[in-house]
């Protein structure tokens, strides 16, 4: 009998393992919005609650009463800081329950698990997805409303939604974003309150003190970019290197030459919008010239022989190393290698370098961006149209003025308060706390998520060279802005653009290999495997490209983007 | 008692199975019991996600579900879509070009340690050699990856060396004529120590008399190792040769994920990596059904390779899995 019970027992932790492990491994939260949450903000939280409460905004005054309780899933940005457990640990999240009265059931992906896959995993059982979902959605929003997986929010928006509302009628750009080529509302995106400032947020950098050293001036032309690299070679005995993935590979330096991208081909990246016409940037003889030009400097030895494995871990080594002069990244990178490099106690100054133009000045385009963001936050019809409602207030309430302070920088008087010039600051809680970006315990719009960034959220999180490069970077012709539009974003494939589900399977049936190829061919030109110079081999490369469907995908793009114009 | 009904159940063998599995069930009804866990587990996890296979032939959306999705037209597509891929022919040589040589040079490798390993006589330094060679089994993939790709780099340990002799160093993972020989010797390096072990289990077993009649008759140490040893590990080097052929087309998509840039596609991009992409897009939603199509075709190249690998064995060594 003993035996018995005890081997029925091991059977069944078998049989339970088995369950636990086919079940997906949602890390979920449950928090009351009353409950004590056991963190330190708690009670913080709560008395300004209360001062909060009497705030009205728009025709919606929250905290809301008799609010249906709500799960919602985020796939990155407004996550828990990682030195949080969970949400129930996080002053934002505990927080936003207090502030609007909604209960809310949080999940996120699990740490270390790959957030995309994650999200997948939730989608591919809508019966039990969480009401509200924040991913990457635009692409297959019209399946998802016919299917009938995510509500079509526009009979009630105005009136569950009106800060959102007003936010979109306030710019016919945003507008056009958040909608499908119907008509049809489906999401709450991220807005940057720059309009586009942030998402110039990489570009070219370079070590101010050899330039002072040596006597140059700040390179503005391909010429002078070469010029100061052989120099800077024979001096320092230092090159050329940047990470290419996520840095390098998007624009490069391809705008000098009127080229429209580097090597990176997806759903944004590749393309560009001329006069109307979608086109593909590397099939373009400007691109020819840019990488001519990259060939050249590698055949001289100005560029790095590691350049095209280089990632921003492994670029690390050759910015301590002093063995590159000039480089490419991104403001938040440049922030790292400064207080690594003062750290160590090395004395090298990075600062961003200006786009770099050709010689006649001419400069086609630059890395950035219309201040819209991808990310997507959608109400799944897992929510019962009472629920759905109540989803639509709790996030409305981003887009209204309190909401507004609370996502970007959190409670007053407790992570912020209004300095002396008038606009909020952080307190010392989040000044000196010694965590990485501590200001993401207590706000939400630090990334992404469905809010509106505050500019002077993003001076308040960055060092001051970071800012400085940022300006660099993004003011290209600081005297017109039209202009400096132009080469920021109007070239950009728009975001917001949806697919029909018949355009979307063809385009991801058809253009799974592009990448690969580009990429390819990219690393034969520069390295000289494959001489760019060549007619021969040039003409080798844009067939190919015709191989890979390239003719059809700018046709499915284009009809896509003039239903979009249309809108 | 068990006698008496164990002659009358005789003739009932023959009327009923449903008697048949009773009576078994009460003779070893432990036995089962034992099993339970193994048999729901094959069930759960290897027999039920087959149904998922089905995906192969249909265009498998994510939120309609495997049934709700729609079969595809014709039922090849995906087959079809994937050997009309321009990459195709490229990525079946460089799955069996890689694999292969893994095989030629990977496989003899530990069977040559632990037949060294054999011949050594102090026990204390067979042991340290043994632990070294394990060791490079329990570093992770990723930070063995990161590891050879700084000794790799253009100033990483390998150009030193050459440089030392007088040559020019290169980043060598940008070089395609490099990458075979860097995939197969840190294969060797991480998994020699580990897999021999089976083959110093296997020498344990063996006969010691038969060393000592050897002897006898004036065999020396080599004679010994070709004519003793060797036929004694036979066997167990058959059956693991059948099942690594039986695997010919899985290979390890982490590895050459880690290690390999633009510049080695063409002889880096294997099925497995290809896979990965489909699944894992830079864009767009994944090619499910398309991934799953391909890996089936993988599992059919496999299954006729372990089964010709096990047939060639049957004929001429007759040993075999089955």
């Amino acid at each position: 009998m003993q035996v018995m019970k005890r081997i029925s027992a091991i059977a069944l932790m078998g049989a339970l393992g088995a369950s636990a492990l086919a079940g997906c491994n949602t890390e979920k939260v449950n928090m009351e919005s009353g409950g004590s949450s056991g963190a330190a903000s708690a009670t913080t939280t709560q008395a300004s609650g209360a001062a909060a409460s009497s705030g009205t905004t728009g025709t919606i005054t929250y905290p809301l009463t008799n609010a249906k309780k709500v799960s919602w899933y985020i796939q990155d940005g407004p996550v828990p800081h990682t030195s949080f457990k969970d949400a129930s640990e996080s002053p934002f999240h505990t927080g936003l329950i207090k502030q609007t009265g909604v209960q809310i059931d949080w999940s996120f992906p699990t740490t270390g698990a790959d957030a995309n896959s994650y999200t997948s995993t939730i989608l591919a059982d809508p019966q039990s997805m969480p009401n509200i979902m924040t991913g990457y959605f635009m692409n297959n929003a019209t399946q998802y409303l016919d299917d009938e997986i995510i509500w079509d929010l526009t009979p009630y928006l105005q009136e569950y939604a009106p800060d959102y509302w007003k936010w979109l009628q306030s710019n016919p750009d945003y507008d056009k974003a958040m909608k499908t080529d119907d008509g049809r509302y489906y999401t709450f995106g991220f807005f940057r309150e720059d309009g586009g400032w942030n998402d110039s947020y990489q570009g070219p950098v370079i070590r101010k003190d050899w330039l002072d050293e040596c006597g140059l001036e700040m390179p503005k032309t391909i010429d002078d970019v070469e010029n100061v690299l052989k120099v800077f070679k024979e001096k320092y005995g230092a090159t050329f290197d940047a990470p290419i993935k996520n840095r390098w590979e998007t624009m490069g330096l391809a705008g000098a030459f009127g080229a429209y991208g580097n090597d990176k081909v997806d759903g944004t990246w590749g393309y560009y919008i001329k006069d109307g016409k979608v086109q593909f940037a590397m099939a373009q003889t400007e691109w020819r010239n840019y990488l001519s030009w990259l060939n050249k400097l590698w055949d001289e030895g100005l560029i790095d022989q590691d350049f095209l494995s280089e990632d921003d871990t492994t670029i690390k080594s050759k910015v301590h190393n002093n063995s590159t002069g000039l480089s490419y990244t991104s403001m938040g990178q440049l922030n790292v290698w400064m207080k690594e490099a003062a750290a160590n106690g090395e004395t090298c100054e990075w600062v961003g370098m200006p786009q770099v133009t050709g010689n006649d000045g001419t400069l086609s385009c630059v890395f950035g961006g219309p201040g819209i963001g991808t990310q997507t936050t959608v109400i799944t019809k897992t929510a019962d149209e009472e629920t759905m409602k109540t989803a639509l207030q709790l996030l409305n309430y981003a887009y209204s003025d309190e909401g507004f302070l609370y996502w970007n920088y959190g409670v007053e008087g407790v992570s912020w308060e209004y300095g002396d010039d008038g606009k909020p600051k952080f307190t010392e809680l989040v000044t000196n706390d010694t965590d990485t970006d501590p200001m993401t315990k207590y706000n939400g719009a630090t990334w992404s998520g469905p809010d509106i960034q505050a500019t002077n959220l993003l001076y308040q999180k960055n060092s001051k060279v970071a800012i400085e490069a940022n300006n660099t970077w993004y003011y290209v012709y600081p005297d017109d802005m039209k202009k400096n539009d132009a080469v920021t974003k109007e070239w950009k494939w728009p975001v917001g653009i949806t697919f029909t589900t018949a355009e979307a399977d063809e385009l991801d049936t058809i253009s799974t290999d592009l990448p690969t190829y580009v990429d390819e061919a990219y690393a034969a030109f520069l390295t000289g495997a494959k001489n760019i110079n060549d007619d021969a081999q040039w003409k080798a490369f844009t067939d190919g490209l015709e191989t890979h469907n390239l003719s059809r995908i700018l046709e499915i793009r284009q009809a896509c983007y003039d239903r979009y114009e249309k809108r | 008692m068990k006698k008496s009904t164990k002659s009358k159940a005789q003739p009932a063998d023959r009327k009923s199975l449903s008697y048949r599995l009773a009576k078994d069930w009460s003779m070893n009804k432990w036995k089962y019991i034992m099993i339970l866990p193994v048999v729901i587990y094959l069930i759960l996890f290897c027999y039920k996600p087959m149904y998922g296979l089905v995906i192969a032939f249909k265009n498998y959306k994510l939120t309609r579900g495997i049934d709700g999705s729609p079969w595809v037209s014709p039922w090849y597509y995906w087959f079809q879509n994937f050997f009309e891929d321009p990459y195709f022919w490229r990525l079946i040589k460089n799955t069996f070009v890689l694999s292969g040589l893994t095989i030629l040079f990977g496989f003899p490798a530990p069977i040559i340690l632990a037949l060294l390993l054999n011949e050594i006589k102090s026990n204390k330094f067979k042991r340290v050699v043994q632990t070294i060679t394990y060791m490079p089994y329990f570093i992770s993939m990723v930070v063995m990856c990161s590891i050879i790709k700084i000794f790799c780099q253009q100033n990483g340990l390998f150009s030193t060396i050459v440089e030392a002799f007088g040559g020019t160093g290169q980043n060598y993972l940008m070089n395609g004529a490099y990458f075979p020989l860097i995939y197969v010797l840190s294969d060797i390096w991480q998994g020699i120590g580990w897999n021999s072990i089976i083959y110093l289990a296997a020498l344990t077993s063996i006969d010691q008399q038969l060393y000592e009649a050897a002897k006898v008759d004036g065999a020396n140490r080599w004679q010994l190792m070709t004519h003793v040893t060797l036929p004694g590990l036979m066997p167990t080097i058959v059956v693991m040769f059948i099942l690594r052929m039986g695997n010919i087309v899985n290979i390890g998509y982490e590895k050459i994920l880690l290690l390999y840039n633009p510049s080695i596609y063409n002889v880096s991009d294997v099925i497995s990596t290809y896979i990965y992409r489909l699944s894992f897009p830079t864009s767009g939603m994944p090619l499910y059904s398309k991934a799953t199509a391909i890996g089936l075709f993988n599992s059919l190249i496999n299954v006729v390779f372990l089964l010709f690998t096990n047939w060639l064995s049957k004929k001429t060594t007759e040993s075999s899995l089955f």
